[in-house]
């Protein structure tokens, strides 16, 4: 279902992003104007862990003291991110790497403006990781080769570093069955017996791990050294348009992402306000790192592991994207 | 009897919940993923404890009501037009068709094209998917009305807009009540559809959002809500139903000649 979704989300995309019409035009001048020195700024996000840092910035005056007011929506996964931007229903959204390069290199105009997530470059402990259930016989990653793993998106971000996990540990990542399944079905499908494995992100990776689970790889730590997994990022013609704007959303950001580094515990305060995960398991949740830049090199390593894995029509320009 | 089937109902209801309770507490399923009735409960009150509960079902019936409100008001207006106009009919005809089967998801990113993720997009969904409901019902209706009576009118010399008012809309009511009464309930599920899919505003976003929490219990006190609140749309499409055909024989009854 999910991936019908995206596969029409991406063809209505190819359509408006050749015949820009006139509702996007409006759309990006109507919310970009500012009114008494702020500009209000729509922000699409997903209400999870990874976006703490903006809700903490906001609360500390960091967009507001740069005559920025957001206006956070929410959706629900990012297939309504990337339309919702280059349509400029949203002025600045939040998605995975992976996802903004398939965008780029299919045309669709989109510009990274900040850092959003990385690993936390630690084996073991990390935000994601593929998981066993107890007493599995399943140890690295290479046993993975025949067996049913499910990851929330099939040719994808997860999809690339689990191959690349199978494939450092000496197997061979086309023997893997990948199975589509949203994160927050990994616990019980892994419990369940109907999953071998799962390549789950916090907080399904704390229920997994709460129950016996096993953590056997850390994919996005195989895939660099503290590899980029998401960024924040603006429709092209917003950046041109707007450069003051972005510039200030990319210094408030910074600053937002800095804080949250060194702040976690107030990081994981405010990820109680936008989020239900229960007390118990937002403590055990593995926080993402939030550095101030995007690592190159890894973005880099993922737009080369996701042509391998045939994921783009054509080559990426990663300098393009990046900002 | 109106009060042997609620109490009937209830029974029912009572027997649901105390199975719910006591598979998982047998171990039958995992609590984690199916927590027993109490703990539903508690999260339900919970749930009606915070401001922010009731914002989202004000979101929820907002898009509901305005979704079906253009809905019902295109689907008679439109559905009336084209079976008054002969040439309409056949101009429509296949365009409906064709139009009616597409699935209102099939539409969402078409909706986060255009509005993003907001209440527009829900009732764009909302609006396309209970409009086909009424509007089919519409032409049927008209199509039911008795060619005698018609004619008996036109020999009176009633005018079209008279015809529209004293032979076609009698006829056509009982059909475009119950048009009505889908609609209303499809235009819950589109509503809250819309919103766990796109995001928009509502009990569905915040059932999305406790489902990427793994809060459980949370979750399934949402969905008992939307359950709910299907329920309660039920019995008030039925009893604005009954009011407004209380002259009509599938309500009033067969009186004994």
């Amino acid at each position: 279902m999910r991936r019908l979704l995206v596969a029409l989300a991406a063809g209505a995309l190819v359509v408006t992003a050749s015949a820009c019409g006139s509702s996007g035009d409006s759309g990006a001048s109507d919310s970009g104007s500012s009114s008494g020195g702020t500009t209000t700024v729509k922000l699409g996000l997903i209400p999870i862990v990874d976006v703490a840092p903006v809700y903490l910035g906001q609360k500390k005056g960091f967009y507001g003291k740069r005559g920025l007011k957001l206006e956070i929506s929410t959706a629900s996964g990012g297939a309504a991110i990337v339309p919702g931007v280059a349509s400029g229903q949203f002025q600045f959204g939040f998605s995975n790497v992976t996802s903004l390069l398939i965008a780029q290199s299919s045309g669709v105009p989109v510009k990274a403006v900040s850092n959003g997530i990385a690993s936390t470059g630690v084996a073991g402990k990390d935000f994601a990781a593929i998981a066993v259930k107890r007493g599995s016989s399943i140890k690295s990653a290479k046993d993975l080769e025949g067996k049913k793993v499910a990851i929330n998106t099939l040719k994808n971000i997860n999809e690339s570093a689990v191959r690349e996990s199978v494939r450092k540990d000496g197997g061979d990542p086309d023997k893997v069955k990948f199975v589509e399944l949203a994160f927050d079905q990994m616990p019980a499908a892994l419990d369940g017996g109907q999953v071998d494995a799962a390549c789950a992100v916090e907080p399904a990776l704390a229920t997994i791990k709460s129950q016996g689970g096993q953590v056997i790889a850390s994919p996005m730590v195989d895939v660099a050294q503290g590899t980029t997994v998401a960024m924040y990022f603006t429709s092209t013609r917003y950046q041109q348009q707007n450069a003051d704007v972005v510039k200030k959303f990319q210094e408030a950001t910074a600053e937002s992402l800095a804080y949250a580094d060194a702040h976690p515990d107030e990081a994981r305060q405010v990820i109680t306000t936008y989020t239900k995960i229960p007390a118990s398991v937002l403590a055990q949740v593995t926080l993402p790192k939030w550095p101030a830049e995007p690592n190159k090199e890894s973005i880099e390593a993922l737009a080369k592991l996701g042509e391998e894995d045939g994921f783009f029509k054509k080559t990426p320009d990663v300098d393009a994207l990046l900002p | 009897m109106r009060l042997q089937n609620a109490a009937l109902g209830a029974a029912g209801l009572a027997a649901f919940l105390a199975l719910g309770e006591v598979v998982p507490r047998l171990g039958l399923v995992k609590e984690e993923y199916f927590p027993p009735t109490s703990r539903i409960a508690s999260a339900f009150a919970d749930e009606l404890s915070d401001g922010s509960f009731w914002t989202a079902l004000g979101d929820t019936l907002t898009g509901w009501a305005l979704g079906l409100a253009i809905a019902v008001s295109a689907g008679i207006v439109i559905g009336v037009a084209v079976s008054v106009v002969p040439y309409l009919r056949e101009a429509t005809a296949s365009t409906i068709e064709f139009l009616r089967p597409i699935p209102s998801v099939a539409l969402i990113p078409l909706a986060v094209l255009l509005y993003g993720s907001e209440l527009r997009s829900v009732l764009l969904l909302v609006v396309y998917a209970s409009f086909w409901q009424v509007l089919i019902q519409t032409l049927y209706g008209v199509q039911d009305v008795d060619p005698v009576a018609d004619e008996t009118a036109r020999s009176y010399g009633l005018g079209t807009w008279a015809r529209i008012r004293h032979v076609l809309w009698p006829t056509a009511l009982p059909y475009v009540m119950t048009g009505v009464r889908l609609a209303a309930a499809v235009a819950l599920i589109l509503a809250i559809t819309g919103e766990l899919v796109i995001g928009a505003p509502g009990l569905g976003a915040r059932i999305a959002v406790a489902q990427n929490s793994q809060a459980v219990p949370e979750m399934y006190a949402l969905i008992v809500v939307t359950g709910l609140l299907g329920l309660l749309i039920n019995v008030g499409a039925r009893t604005v139903e009954r009011r407004a055909l209380a002259w009509h024989q599938s309500v009033r009854g067969e009186v004994a000649v």
